[in-house]
């Protein structure tokens, strides 16, 4: 029996359904404030050391790195929301706690903590799922401690609540992830909508690797070495102008 | 969490079922305690098996004990299992270094990766300045390092690491094998911090934007003080982010400051050359202890 609500059950899960609303999940219309962060890639681009001629390589190393480490958390939080799964608060608050301690850049941090509670709002806001309520209001339960839901887990979440699969959800999430870093990259140098396309078609099969590799791999095992894009970070509050929150 | 608990944790890709025959076990346990007296902290209990060594701790002029981690072998063999384990006491201060960079030498193609296993605990009000000089892997290291740091209410922690590419002067650049740095910081009981590095030059491009660039040396520093304020953090962090601006070199060293999720500050640098973060860190940990602590950094005393 899936989490859902009452009225949920009364509509049968198909195929198609679970695909619509994968589809609406992973679009970046979602009004999650998605396109207001760029994850540090501004700071590089400022500096003159991220420019178009080198994205599609740099985006190749993001999905093997942060991309593979969203893999596995968004993983880690379908399979506790999924039927066969065992949602605790506790294991949910340890999962986000982790992932928070994970990301050294504050704003990053914030960032994903933003869009992974608005994620959360924004599903209940389209139907009521008891489970989803559950995680969005876990805090830590510890003194002096902010709550943090990640994105990635949020996202994992959701989709194990709603049925979705579990590969086509981590890949779901880390196309998602990557077209929103390209959308950002087209507002910060001279990169067209055709060559963002072509950019984000060319590099799914770095993300079929990526999900396919995180299959196997617990959050304990996850490593990830991006160090020139967490100083990009680091860096992203003294930047100014900046177009991004983050 | 003690001590003893942390001892008989097995860190991740460590078997139980690994030969031990192939494996050299060197440990070594240090106990600082401040005396109620004097003020001092002194080194009150160690436990050696070699080819780890401290000879004596020595005393700073504000009272905190130095100690040099000695590595007798001159450098870390492959299959190697060395252990360090530091309990600061109570209001206790304390500065490690070690005497010299610490060398991962080429293993033979048999032997098990070596490992590094540093467990420590600061208690209430202690301090730990942990300072070394770089880890060196030599071509064909094969390396993993994994630190658990745990620091009770009001304890302190400069914590830095420095990687380099390899033995520059003799033309070896990322021809080691694999470097692995595990690191977790909790305040209170709760991880504000964990790193979980794996450096592959062989199979991943270490030059690519989405890594180190064009830059060779990487640097980690944590600076903690368990129960300081989030404000006072974001207040720690623009200072020295100002700090760093000022030893920063666009395309030479670049550095990287950022309030953790509680009680700490990470600072990241990335530089062409080792000299430049060594005194990158130094910079930072002055500004840092004396906004901290009211009180100088003092530079461990030996011959660099």
């Amino acid at each position: 029996m899936l989490n859902l609500s009452p009225s949920e059950n009364a509509f049968p899960l198909s195929a198609d359904l679970t695909a619509l609303r994968l589809l609406q999940l992973a679009d970046s219309a979602l009004p999650i404030g998605s396109l207001a962060h760029s994850f540090g890639i501004e700071s590089l681009v400022a500096e003159g050391i991220l420019t178009t001629g080198g994205l599609a390589v740099f985006f190749r190393g993001y999905i093997e790195e942060a991309g593979m480490v969203d893999a596995v958390f968004c993983r880690e939080g379908w399979r506790l929301g999924s039927s066969s799964g065992k949602f605790t608060g506790g294991r949910w608050r340890e999962i986000n706690d982790f992932l928070s301690a994970l990301k050294p850049a504050r704003e990053t941090r914030a960032a994903s903590a933003s869009l992974g509670e608005n994620f959360l709002r924004a599903v209940l806001a389209c139907a009521d799922f008891p489970l989803l309520g559950e995680a969005l209001g876990a805090g830590t339960g510890l003194d002096r401690k902010s709550k943090a839901i990640h994105h990635s887990p949020a996202f994992g979440l959701a989709c194990g609540v709603l049925g979705i699969g579990e590969d086509s959800a981590t890949l779901a999430y880390l196309h998602q992830s990557i077209a929103g870093l390209v959308s950002a990259c087209q507002r910060l140098m001279p990169l067209g909508q055709r060559g963002a396309m072509r950019l984000v078609w060319d590099l799914k099969p770095a993300m079929i690797q990526t999900a396919e590799r995180s299959r196997a791999c617990g959050i304990d095992e996850v490593f990830c070495f991006m160090p020139l894009l967490d100083w990009g970070s680091m860096e992203h509050p003294a930047l100014s102008p900046r177009l991004f929150i983050c | 969490m003690a001590l003893e608990v942390l001892a008989n944790t097995l860190p991740r890709g460590v078997t139980a079922s690994e030969p031990e025959r192939s494996r050299l076990n060197g440990s070594l346990d240090l106990d600082f305690r401040r005396g109620s007296a004097s003020g001092r902290t002194a080194l009150v209990r160690s436990s050696q098996i070699p080819p780890l060594r401290v000879v004596r701790a020595f005393a700073q002029e504000d009272g905190a004990a130095l100690a040099h981690l000695h590595n007798v072998s001159g450098g870390v063999l492959g299959g190697d299992r060395l252990v360090l384990r530091a309990q600061v006491g109570p209001g206790a201060c304390v500065q490690i270094t070690t005497t010299g960079a610490t060398r991962i030498y080429r293993p033979r193609s048999d032997a098990p990766v070596a490992l590094q296993i540093n467990q420590i605990v600061v208690d209430e009000d202690g301090l730990l300045e942990y300072v070394p000089d770089p880890i060196i892997p030599f071509a064909g290291a094969r390396f993993s390092q994994r630190t658990t740091i745990q620091l009770a209410e009001g304890a302190g922690l400069f914590w830095w690491e420095i990687l380099a590419p390899g033995r520059e002067a003799c033309g070896e650049i990322f021809e080691y094998e694999r470097v692995e740095l595990i690191t977790d910081v909790f305040a209170a009981g709760r991880r504000i911090a964990a790193e979980r590095l794996r450096l592959e030059p062989g199979s991943g491009d270490l030059g690519s934007l989405a890594r180190l660039g064009d830059y060779r040396y990487l640097a980690s520093f944590y600076i903690c003080r368990a129960g300081l304020g989030a404000s006072a953090w974001l207040a720690a962090e623009e200072h020295l982010r100002e700090v760093a601006r000022g030893i920063t070199r666009p395309r030479e060293t670049v550095w990287g400051i950022s309030a953790l999720t509680a009680d700490g500050l990470a600072a990241r640098c990335l530089a062409r050359r080792g000299r430049d973060a060594i005194s990158g860190l130094r910079a930072i940990w002055e500004a840092a202890k004396l906004l901290l602590y009211g009180r100088q950094a003092i530079p461990p005393r030996k011959v660099n």
